[in-house]
């Protein structure tokens, strides 16, 4: 079984088009990149597989369930994780909060309201093994706001983790991180769980080679080129986008 | 068949008032995301400035319409550049602050001009009636159709084919690239949120044939603006015109057939409409 | 070992009870030292504080600005004003739930039309349906007494006691135990999973739906639940008032919660509370004062409030306060 397929897809905003009849397919546990140039659909994209945007036409399927007109939290029960572009941890609460919340979102137990949160002991305990791991224990009662970005980065990522996803989406992991801090972010992927599948955006090119088993490019919502890293450098296509934007930069500063 | 003119007639005119009044407040939510919820304390504002100016000084309507558009617009320019614009994205604040000042609106005409209310008045040469199918029908209702038309075209034009409504646009979505432009931005709020109070104090110049003027006008023109944004969608002056007329005539032949439903035609489009189009008619996107 | 802790567990929790139940004493004694009207104010300030502290959770805790909260209290009070109107039945045992479970009906029915929309819309739905009950109230004759706007001639409720018929200070006291059980209820629910979800949907909601949670269905609990009591401060409320208009489902009094709870601090569990005892004794002293001028004392205040103390007055004063003692502490060494 595949762990998603993307059949037809499309997306139009008042007569643009976002994402233009995309079709492919993702293995379990394949690392898969999505690459392009700005505005060439890639957090649609991610919009569309993960349930914030509704496509125009075109059916998404993961691990065989037809999941096009589900709401984006149904697909987090199935088993999506996503870490979005704009970090999207709760500001103003705290990091155990925040845990806390992450981990009560795919249990029933998120529907009590006569039971204080900090009764729940074996959930507390879930949290401080995961606040451990990603080392932001002792960081607890912080608020998020008062993180590096960094932090916020690895916290957001431990989280979707937590949520033991059978597909894990990362929009622009790297972005904003400095040399070392994007280092850790490759790390933590390449340690995942083979059973895990891997979505990823970057416009980081050292880790999407890094890391991906296979690219897809898009170019105008349209997909262009899918293969692994060694195809897609030496795709033609490919090199007009990306390098066609160079060779003009070459050439007006030989001027 | 004249019934059924005179209660269309009836319809527009109440609805071309409705217009007026919602396409202010929408304009500024479209444009600026802002939510001014005195805005029908600045139609308020206007409709008693101009009762002082048209009725007890008799200065004559046309100026009326002037001196109440300006106060009005006066008060909302210092209300945006003194408070609202620390505002900016934070519609919780920008709500509850601008519904502090119907309560201080409110009370400040009762302070200046009393709690007794006005009678209805308009133009001097728009008194009296016109021949409509045989019956006798008020000039003066016949005017704000007219005029509201007129208002309705100029303030689309306004919005679709200036750069004002554009770069007002862009602003929001973008503040420094928009400034960075060279674009004077809080000018063009400024302006925008001027003229969206000028609208609503002369439309309650216009309107005061129609509601009176009094001092529950504040909340009661809210009402109306909103339920009128609800159903025609915010953002977009054809979605106040339609919401408006939409309003203004079921309303009317709502009273015409069932005397005693009162506004309840009105709620019963706009729950119809939220759950039918929850964006309104023709809503945009905020 | 197990003895050793246990003995710590009890010492934590009386001294974190400790200021609530001095809280609550107060509550018991002071009124004892007033004269009637005194008590009359008491009461009043704890029925807006537990209507406060209703509009909290839908406001505060799960950041849904509702204009049109009035709407339920008013629907509790009515319930009880028509029962006693139609029906001449005054039975606490069964006015006070019908009028919660009214109140919850038509929280229910707003829910679904409002929270189909989200952000201004709901807002300005809420405006609409609160003022839309509002004029019910006002035209619909079987919803007034004969001749007038409004209910009149409630009186205290009737426990069903044999010997006991309720007076000003009795009636307060069944207010108090009534503000502090569903106080405590409500503090559990803050405190619950489901309170934290709450919180959660006001921080971020497209997270919250990203990581499982239908937030549509968990703001209309909220919604819900926050109208049933605020229907039981309206049912309250008409017992102490003894009359019941159609101003009190209308905007003019969905205000009053709003105030209170932003001036005495939003998201904190007590500021509702702090904030309608601030009211009602300004309130009281304007109305003594200025009677016309109120309105635009309150408008002013509110302003105010949100311009530069928007965390409420209460968390205002008390952050300033603790400025000037960490710098009077400095000067001193």
């Amino acid at each position: 079984m595949e762990a998603l397929k993307i059949d037809g897809l499309s997306k139009q905003f008042g007569g643009v088009d976002a994402v233009n009849n995309v079709s492919f397919t993702v293995n379990v546990g394949e690392r898969l990149a999505i690459i392009g140039p700005n505005g060439a659909g890639k957090t649609t994209m991610f919009n569309l597989i993960n349930g914030q945007l509704s496509p125009t036409s075109g059916r998404i399927h993961f691990f065989g369930q037809d999941v096009t007109a589900l709401p984006p939290h149904r697909r987090a029960h199935l088993g999506q994780a996503r870490a979005f572009q704009a970090i999207s941890l709760l500001q103003k609460l705290t990091v155990l909060q925040n845990t806390l919340l992450t981990i009560n979102g795919t249990n029933p137990h998120r529907f009590v309201i006569f039971r204080p949160m900090k009764k729940f002991e074996d959930v507390l305990q879930k949290a401080v093994d995961i606040l451990k791991r990603i080392h932001l224990l002792e960081k607890q009662d912080e608020s998020v706001s008062n993180l590096s970005y960094g932090e916020q980065r690895r916290l957001e990522i431990g989280l979707g983790l937590s949520m033991d996803p059978k597909m894990l989406l990362l929009d622009e992991p790297s972005a904003g991180l400095t040399k070392e801090e994007s280092a850790e972010i490759i790390s933590i992927i390449k340690s995942l769980k083979t059973g895990i599948t891997v979505l990823i955006v970057d416009h980081d090119m050292d880790m999407v080679f890094e890391v991906a088993d296979r690219i897809l490019v898009l170019h105008y919502g349209q997909l262009i080129a899918d293969g692994n890293p060694e195809q897609i450098q030496t795709d033609q296509r490919v090199r007009e986008i990306y390098m066609g934007v160079e060779d003009a930069v070459d050439y007006a500063g030989t001027t | 068949m004249d019934w059924f003119v005179i209660n269309l007639l009836n319809g527009f005119s109440y609805g071309v008032v409705l217009f007026l009044i919602a396409a202010g407040m929408s304009i500024v939510l479209g444009a600026m995301g802002i939510t001014n919820l005195a805005h029908g304390a600045f139609y308020m504002v206007g409709a008693y400035v101009g009762w002082t100016v048209g009725v007890k000084w008799g200065a004559g309507f046309g100026l009326a319409l002037l001196a109440g558009g300006l106060c009005a617009g006066l008060v909302g320019l210092a209300i945006e550049r003194g408070l609202l614009r620390y505002l900016y994205k934070k519609p919780n604040e920008q709500v509850l602050l601008t519904f502090g000042f119907v309560y201080i609106l409110a009370n400040l005409c009762l302070w200046i001009w009393g709690g007794w209310p006005r009678a209805p008045f308009t133009a001097k040469f728009l008194t009296g009636s016109m021949d409509i199918m045989g019956r006798a029908y008020p000039k003066a209702r016949v005017a704000v159709i007219l005029v509201g038309l007129v208002l309705a075209i100029g303030l689309w034009w306004l919005q679709e084919k200036t750069r004002m409504g554009a770069i007002v646009r862009a602003g929001m979505d973008d503040k420094e690239t928009t400034m960075g432009l060279g674009i004077n931005l809080e000018r063009a709020f400024a302006l925008i949120f001027f003229i969206s109070a000028f609208i609503a104090g002369s439309t309650g110049v216009i309107g005061a044939q129609l509601l009176g003027v009094h001092n529950a006008l504040g909340m009661e023109i809210l009402l109306l603006a909103l339920i009128v944004i609800i159903v025609g969608g915010v953002g977009s002056i054809q979605g106040a015109l339609l919401g408006g007329i939409l309003i203004g005539v079921i309303d009317s032949f709502g009273r015409a057939i069932f005397p005693q439903l009162a506004m309840f035609t009105m709620y019963l489009t706009m729950i119809v409409v939220i759950i039918v189009r929850p964006a309104g008619l023709l809503g945009r996107k905020i | 070992m197990e003895t050793i802790k246990q003995d710590k567990e009890q010492v934590r929790w009386i001294s974190r009870s400790a200021p609530y139940l001095l809280g609550v004493s107060v509550l018991v004694i002071t009124p004892l030292f007033l004269d009637t009207y005194g008590q009359g104010l008491m009461t009043r300030f704890l029925i807006f504080a537990f209507f406060a502290m209703s509009f909290n959770i839908v406001f505060g805790y799960a950041g849904l600005l509702s204009l049109g909260h009035a709407a339920f209290f008013g629907a509790g009070g009515y319930t009880v004003a028509l029962l006693k109107l139609h029906y001449d039945v005054n039975l606490f045992w069964i006015t006070a739930p019908l009028g919660m479970l009214v109140a919850a009906f038509i929280a229910a029915l707003f829910g679904i039309i409002a929270l189909r929309a989200s952000g201004i819309y709901f807002l300005l739905i809420t405006f609409a349906l609160g003022q839309m009950l509002y004029s019910l109230a006002w035209n619909v004759k079987w919803l007034n007494s004969k001749g007038m706007q409004g209910i009149t001639g409630i009186s205290f409720p009737d426990l069903g006691i044999a010997v006991l018929t309720l007076d000003t200070i009795s009636f307060y006291y069944v207010v108090l135990i009534v503000f502090v059980l569903s106080s405590a209820l409500l503090y559990r629910l803050t405190i619950s999973p489901f309170g934290l979800s709450l919180e959660g949907i006001r921080e971020g909601e497209l997270r919250m739906e990203a990581i499982g949670y239908n937030t549509w269905f968990l703001k209309y609990v909220a919604f819900v639940v926050s109208g049933a009591f605020a229907g039981l401060a309206g049912v309250l409320f008409v017992y102490y008032n003894f009359f019941i208009s159609p101003n009190h489902l209308g905007i003019a009094t969905s205000f009053l919660p709003m105030v209170m709870a932003i001036m005495g601090g939003l998201g904190t569990f007590l500021g509702p509370v702090v904030g309608a005892g601030v009211f009602i004794f300004v309130e009281n002293y304007a109305s003594i004062l200025s009677p016309q001028r109120w309105p635009l004392v309150l408008g002013t205040l509110f302003v105010l409030t949100i311009m530069f103390a928007k965390e409420g007055i209460g968390v205002y004063l008390w952050r300033l306060w603790t400025k000037w003692s960490h710098y009077f502490g400095s000067v001193k060494n």
